[in-house]
């Protein structure tokens, strides 16, 4: 057990109580909050859509992390750490781009605009998406850790890329730049902040029990492997 | 460097013998130029128009997979990639004698490709042939570079060829991007804009450096 599942595991019931306390505080956070005098009721979905959107940027860049920390320490331990996070990312990715339209739909009009944001993380997503498929459909573990660790690094790499090509096509229109501006109302910073900060424990909760369960995955294969050698009953 | 040379003049010399990378990823790339004559309004229609720089590059992108999917499924012959992987050399420059191989090829299913697409759609590329040509190229290079990395992974994985552009297409955004821009421009008779020639000249730097530094990783025995 290397010194990273150690962790994994020693912190699954910390974040576990941190985040049953964090989610009904947020939640009566938001009830509390203000309406929008424009937008109404559906503008509260921004306690929802940016803090997801946190915690799936940071997945995704712990799973570049991670596939790099591999190919350098050749751990195991790095690979299970790429591929939960991912995992962890591409969920709460599905999150952000199933509450932007909901949004998109009450505010502008229409459920999707090919803005820059907007595209960048549905390219992300779907750069994730392929990672996955690629680890299912590799065999081998080291063989998987190894094409895995390069597409999650190329996956990142074309972040700016991507940025490039999207400003160039003319796509900055739309979507907000709330943070820059500091244009949420003075009653609605702070549910916002803490909905960014229970999103990131729950990543945090969720990567922990993945990584323990991947490491459970492991040993039970492991211990399977020799067991076919020597049954532990005897005989 | 004479690594890079002798995999480029096995890989070429491989394809002169057979020639079948060539003339399936030159029949696809034409199919799918006819293809599109059916599934769009008439050619000489104003909309139908707006697309046809797009249409041209995908006919390339979806060949250039075609193509790449062969290069690495060839080295399983004969357990070939064993010997790729056991050469004593930097794998980088395997990786660019590959690459290099694919753009020659790619490049030529371009250059008939082109001239079809002229014919079908009575588009006069004669007058723009040489800065047309170079966005091909600059289009060509980011593909090959990125798509050569991610035809080795996919070769080593089940359902290969589902794999490639699974793996590709979401990452080639950028090159398509740019490569589309320049084209519409200059079939649009304007002269040929900087910004997309500096984001395929970016993207192309990116692609190759990650390229040769991540196939070192990619090949095993």
């Amino acid at each position: 057990m290397s010194s990273l599942d150690r962790l994994a595991a020693r912190a699954v019931r910390p974040t576990g109580v941190l985040l049953a306390v964090a989610a009904p505080v947020w939640l009566w956070l938001v009830a509390q909050a203000p309406l929008d005098s424009v937008q109404g009721v559906v503008q509260k979905i921004v306690y929802v859509h940016p803090p997801c959107a946190f915690a799936a940027y940071l997945g995704f860049a712990c799973t570049a992390v991670g596939g790099a920390l591999y190919l350098w320490r050749r751990d195991d331990a790095w690979d299970r750490f790429a591929a939960s996070s991912a995992e962890v990312g591409v969920l709460f990715c599905a999150l952000v781009i199933a509450t932007g339209p909901l949004w998109a739909r009450g505010t502008w009009g229409r459920w999707w605009s090919w803005d820059l944001r907007l595209t960048l993380t549905l390219l992300l997503f779907l750069v994730y998406l392929s990672y996955l498929l690629l680890r299912s459909f590799t065999e081998g573990s080291e063989r998987t850790a190894r094409f895995a660790a390069v597409y999650g690094i190329a996956g990142l790499a074309i972040v700016p890329l991507n940025y490039l090509a999207i400003e160039l096509a003319g796509g900055r229109s739309i979507h907000p730049e709330n943070l820059q501006r500091g244009s949420l109302a003075a009653g609605m910073r702070a549910p916002f902040w803490f909905g960014v900060l229970t999103a990131l424990i729950a990543f945090a909760h969720l990567l922990a029990r993945r990584l323990e369960v991947s490491w459970l995955a492991e040993r039970a294969s492991r211990e399977a492997a020799a067991g076919e050698e020597a049954l532990p009953w005897g005989t | 460097m004479r690594v890079l040379l002798a995999v480029l003049a096995k890989d070429l010399r491989v394809e002169w013998r057979s020639r079948d990378r060539l003339s399936a990823m030159g029949v696809f790339a034409v199919l799918v130029v006819v293809i599109f004559q059916f599934a769009a309004p008439p050619g000489s229609a104003p909309e139908t128009r707006g697309h046809l720089p797009g249409l041209l590059w995908v006919a390339w992108v979806f060949s250039a997979v075609l193509g790449l999917n062969r290069s690495f499924a060839l080295e399983l012959e004969n357990d070939a990639w064993a010997g790729l992987a056991l050469a004593p050399a930097e794998r980088g420059w395997i990786y660019l004698g590959k690459a290099l191989a694919s753009l020659a090829l790619l490049g030529a299913v371009q250059l008939v490709s082109a001239l079809a697409f002229a014919l079908a759609f009575d588009v006069p590329l004669s007058a723009v042939a040489l800065p047309l040509a170079a966005v091909a190229a600059l289009g060509a290079v980011g593909v090959t570079a990125i798509g050569t990395l991610f035809a080795a992974v996919a070769a080593r994985t089940q359902y290969r060829e589902v794999m490639l552009p699974l793996l590709l297409l979401p990452l080639l955004v950028p090159v398509l991007l740019g490569a589309v821009r320049a084209t519409a421009a200059l079939l649009a008779g304007e002269p040929l804009p900087w910004p997309p020639v500096r984001l395929l000249l970016v993207t192309d730097a990116v692609f190759l450096i990650l390229s040769f530094v991540c196939f070192e990783y990619v090949l095993d025995e």
